[in-house]
């Protein structure tokens, strides 16, 4: 059982002169201490790590294995499938402050948000009144106030509190199946503000003495679409904290208070300093740029909010510059906030972009929010990445925050490369795709759901040695996998898998290519009286997922949908076929053996699909970039993925490796290796003879620029962009353009 | 204390190949921390493999590196001995450049067709070495952007901070983004 410590001490934030700090006095102070000399609140000396380093070591195993055992015993007490099969989930804890001081496996970037939530609690005087009590449970799902990347990942946060003193805090997060927006599922994927964003919540307290109260679960029961799968998370999330809650008061009174406050300081300086050393050892210093582009497509969805009819091209920008205190990463030049569900906040963000840096140089040392010390980031005010409008929905920061991250983690893979790490270097992807709705069954039950599997695992990108891997990452998790398929046919009653399986062809190719991305077939069967897919996805095809590829490589191809609406499939089935992939399935069509009626390819989000019985809704999603020139590629290699299937498309490689191969009557193909060589040749004298010198190139797409002769979107996504002044002098540099040039909306 | 270790030439060698396997990578992802040396035994393996005698500075990418050319020049020099020019100035700028604006222009670099970009909102760009063809660069990136300097080094702060072995024509000129001063000159 969980320790609750006596009432009459845990109540902090009263007003004697003996008591100790407010929260806001407690953040006030690290701060001051943090900032006067540059170590963490202001630790010169690992003093306590230099007389007793068993000592000090002991003292951290417990509190690391305090989150680790949250988590490997919370999700099976009570939990959905995204959080019980997959990673889907975090524990953490903090100090007073919110700062990290462990966490458990799962997705762990959320280590560097913490704190928001603690400091909205400090700053707005939670303590004082009406006070924070030792076991309270918080709850938090707010961007704004509480730094979550999305809403459909609830916070529980569970103060320990000694002698009227916050000492710490517990925190458990998940993604929920499902949060009570307009559109169901756990993205909104069309809102227009936040008040379209479901099941928001700033810190707010919902619960006492390591128990939630009743109205807390009346809230899941009627604000949200799946309340059972929601109020089991909630108690999960609570069962951990309540772990971590028990541990942590053990081990201060074995350790001693005094004891505990010095450790948790040293112990992220420690972990600072590492992550300082990893970055100066492995980073070649300069400035590294990147971009990356999503479209959000409004126009013509609704008449209702006139304000959101429009179409954004989303632009991020970002530079990386490796510095004495770490690196700073630099997104000025990003779009601007707008009416749609794509906008972030500051510790959004943060979620996404210390992804790359926790996995990249907190492998060797304490994961703590030391890190965060060492990343220096600008956001600018007004950009998507922290709107100066306090109602901006942030329903679905995730679709283009994580191409941020694609950008600095890719910064950090050059970097390496550059030094001589290969062994790091890879182009990174986070081409991630999931579904999400809500039905009525045939007796009336109404339902909403989300399948994560395209967020659970991805394919990772080619090294620099060798070809990607499909399935085998997920950038915001060490727990990659796609989950069970029984699972979620579990949780969405009417939808079958047909098939789900790596979609051929389907990668950024290279002389090594990023390993293939996958396709799943969803059967609608039986609907009752009503279910409507939509698909929350990362990147959509109608971009790629990052504007570089890696070393002359082609970054990945992002996510697409199609819907396939009024289908022939029963007389499809009754001769043994069925399609099992995108490609399958398009092959199907255009061949007349399945017949559609209504037949749609989504590059874009698709707004609500209803689905009818044997409607199909296919899906793609995790494929990732290649490395290097594509001409490079040992044509051995590409005979393998013809013979493997990997590769179906025999005129597509030709022109793309330069391979010449011949086919024999069994269906295997063999290389000829002198027309190979000989085709090499002609492709490199026919990319230099359909190709441009740079200086004609540029006088000929400047008079584009000139004329603002571009798709509506594109010129809009430069109006915002240019109203941030370093893009702007970058742009206008580079096209010899007056400072105060403009591009016209198109 | 962590001991620093040292990687043989022969590991690096295999791992510019492409040979190496996948126990000994499984090793060098492990280890504690970086072998400290790996910068100039990583050096010494490309400068064995290039046909010219320009020292290296630093591998910017597969084929493309910075060189010394002597008398204070620095520049960026492709594998088959093209120069770009001075390494602060992008070097896609001395490149040829083939783009793709067209869906059906796109289908023959990404597959299948729904995953080809959408025309008008994104093209892909191409960059190759003017003498043998080499693509040392993609960006697919919408009509109008600017070309992307994807990496500037500050290569005297490398060698004198990092690496501790400052380069003998250090100056602070050195780390200077010199891209507009050429386009600058494009539009007389």
């Amino acid at each position: 059982m969980a320790t609750i410590a006596k009432e009459i001490n845990n109540k902090v934030g009263s007003v004697s002169e003996l008591s100790p700090p407010t929260l806001r006095q407690a953040v006030e102070k690290r701060d001051h201490l943090t900032q006067s000399n540059g170590h963490y609140y202001g630790v010169k000396e690992l003093s306590l790590k230099a007389s007793d380093p068993i000592k000090y070591e002991r003292f951290y195993s417990k509190i690391h294995s305090s989150v680790l055992g949250a988590r490997e015993s919370a999700r099976f007490v009570a939990a959905s499938p995204g959080s019980r099969e997959m990673g889907e989930c975090l524990w953490g804890i903090t100090t007073a402050e919110g700062d990290t001081l462990a966490v458990s496996t799962g997705f762990l970037s959320h280590t560097a948000i913490f704190p928001v939530a603690v400091r909205y609690m400090a700053a707005n005087d939670y303590d004082v009144n009406d006070g924070i009590e030792d076991g309270d449970v918080y709850g938090v799902s707010d961007g704004l106030t509480g730094g979550v990347p999305h809403p459909g990942d609830f916070y529980s946060f569970v103060p320990i509190c000694i002698e009227g003193e916050v000492v710490a805090w517990a925190v458990g997060i998940n993604h929920l199946m499902e949060n009570g927006a307009p559109v169901a599922g756990s993205w909104a994927t069309f809102s227009v503000d936040t008040f379209m964003d479901g099941l928001v919540v700033p810190p707010m307290r919902t619960g006492r003495k390591l128990k939630q109260e009743t109205w807390w679960k009346a809230m899941w029961e009627r604000r949200t679409r799946a309340g059972t799968m929601n109020i089991l998370d909630d108690k999960m999330r609570l069962a951990g904290c309540a772990m971590i809650h028990e541990a942590t008061h053990k081990l201060i009174d074995e350790f001693g208070l005094d004891y505990y406050k010095q450790a948790i300081r040293e112990i992220v300086e420690e972990s600072r300093r590492r992550v300082v050393d990893n970055m100066k050892s492995t980073m070649v210093p300069g400035t590294y740029n990147g971009a990356a582009f999503r479209m959000a497509q409004y126009k013509g969805l609704q008449t209702i909010w006139s304000h959101a009819d429009k179409n954004t091209l989303i632009h991020i920008r970002a530079s990386v510059e490796p510095n004495e205190n770490g690196l700073m990463v630099d997104t000025e030049g990003t779009s601007r906030w707008g009416n749609h569900a794509y906008n972030a906040t500051p510790g959004a963000t943060d979620a996404a972009l210390f992804l790359g840096m926790i996995n990249s140089f907190s492998h060797n040392t304490k994961v703590t929010a030391g890190i965060e010390l060492a990343v220096q980031r600008n956001y600018p005010k007004g950009s998507i990445l922290n709107p100066d409008n306090e109602y901006t929905s942030n329903a679905n920061p995730w679709a283009q925050t994580v191409t941020l991250n694609n950008i600095g983690f890719g910064a950090v893979s050059r970097a390496m490369f550059c030094f001589g790490y290969l062994e790091e270097a890879f182009c990174i992807d986070g081409n991630w795709g999931a579904w999400q709705g809500q039905g009525t069954a045939k007796d009336g039950t109404a339902y909403g759901f989300t399948n994560f599997e395209w967020l659970g695992g991805s394919a990772r990108g080619a090294w620099c040695f060798k070809d990607g891997e499909p399935l085998a990452w997920a950038a915001w998790s060490q727990m990659a996998t796609i989950g069970d398929a029984e699972e979620f046919e579990s949780t969405v009653p009417p939808m079958f898998y047909l098939g789900r399986k790596l979609l051929p062809g389907y990668f950024g190719s290279g002389k090594y290519r990023g390993g293939p991305g996958e396709s799943a077939v969803h059967w609608c069967v039986e609907p009752g009286k009503h279910i409507g897919i939509t698909r929350p996805n990362g990147g959509l095809s109608s971009t790629a997922s990052v504007a570089l590829g890696m070393n002359g490589a082609y970054p990945g191809p992002s996510s697409f949908m199609i819907s396939a609406r009024g289908t022939n499939l029963d007389e499809v089935n009754k001769k043994g076929l069925a399609p099992r992939d995108a490609r399958e399935l398009l092959e199907m069509t255009d061949s007349g053996e399945l017949k559609v009626d209504d037949l749609q390819v989504w590059k874009m989000d698709c707004p609500e699909l209803s689905m009818k019985n044997n409607d199909l809704f296919v899906d793609a999603a995790g494929s990732s970039g290649g490395w290097g020139d594509p001409l490079d590629r040992d044509p051995n290699a590409v005979i393998e993925d013809l013979n493997s299937g990997v590769c179906p498309d025999y005129d597509f490689v030709k022109e793309m490796h330069g391979v010449i191969a011949k086919q024999t009557s069994d269906g295997t193909w063999t290389l000829d290796q002198a027309s190979t060589d000989a085709k090499r040749v002609d492709l490199r004298k026919k990319r230099l003879s359909e190709s441009s010198n740079l200086k004609d190139w540029w006088a000929e797409e400047r008079d584009i620029v000139q004329n603002a002769a571009f798709f509506p979107e594109v010129g809009l996504m430069y109006n915002e962009s240019l109203s941030f002044d370093k893009f702007r002098k970058e742009f206008t540099s580079f096209w010899d353009l007056p400072l105060e040039f403009n591009v016209l909306e198109g | 204390m962590e001991d620093d270790i040292s990687i043989s030439k022969g590991i690096i060698e295999q791992l510019v190949e492409g040979t190496i396997d996948d126990d000994n990578v499984d090793r060098l992802l492990k280890l504690p921390k970086k072998d400290s040396d790996r910068f100039f035994t990583y050096i010494e393996v490309l400068q064995d493999r290039v046909s010219w005698d320009d020292p290296i500075l630093l591998r910017l990418s597969d084929k493309l590196y910075i060189v010394s050319k002597g008398h204070g020049k620095r520049v960026t020099q492709c594998e088959c001995g093209f120069e770009f020019g001075d390494y602060r100035t992008n070097w896609k700028l001395a490149s040829k450049i083939r783009t793709r604006k067209t869906a059906e222009e796109m289908k023959a670099v990404y597959d299948p067709a729904p995953a080809v970009p959408e025309a008008g909102w994104q093209e892909v760009r191409e960059y190759f070495c003017p003498d043998c063809g080499t693509q040392h660069a993609v960006e697919v990136v919408p009509p109008g952007y600017p070309v992307i300097f994807e990496m500037l080094p500050d290569l005297d702060k490398f060698y004198a901070d990092y690496l501790g072995r400052p380069l003998a024509d250090a100056s602070e000129d050195w780390y200077k983004d010199k891209t507009a001063e050429t386009t600058a000159t494009w539009n007389q």
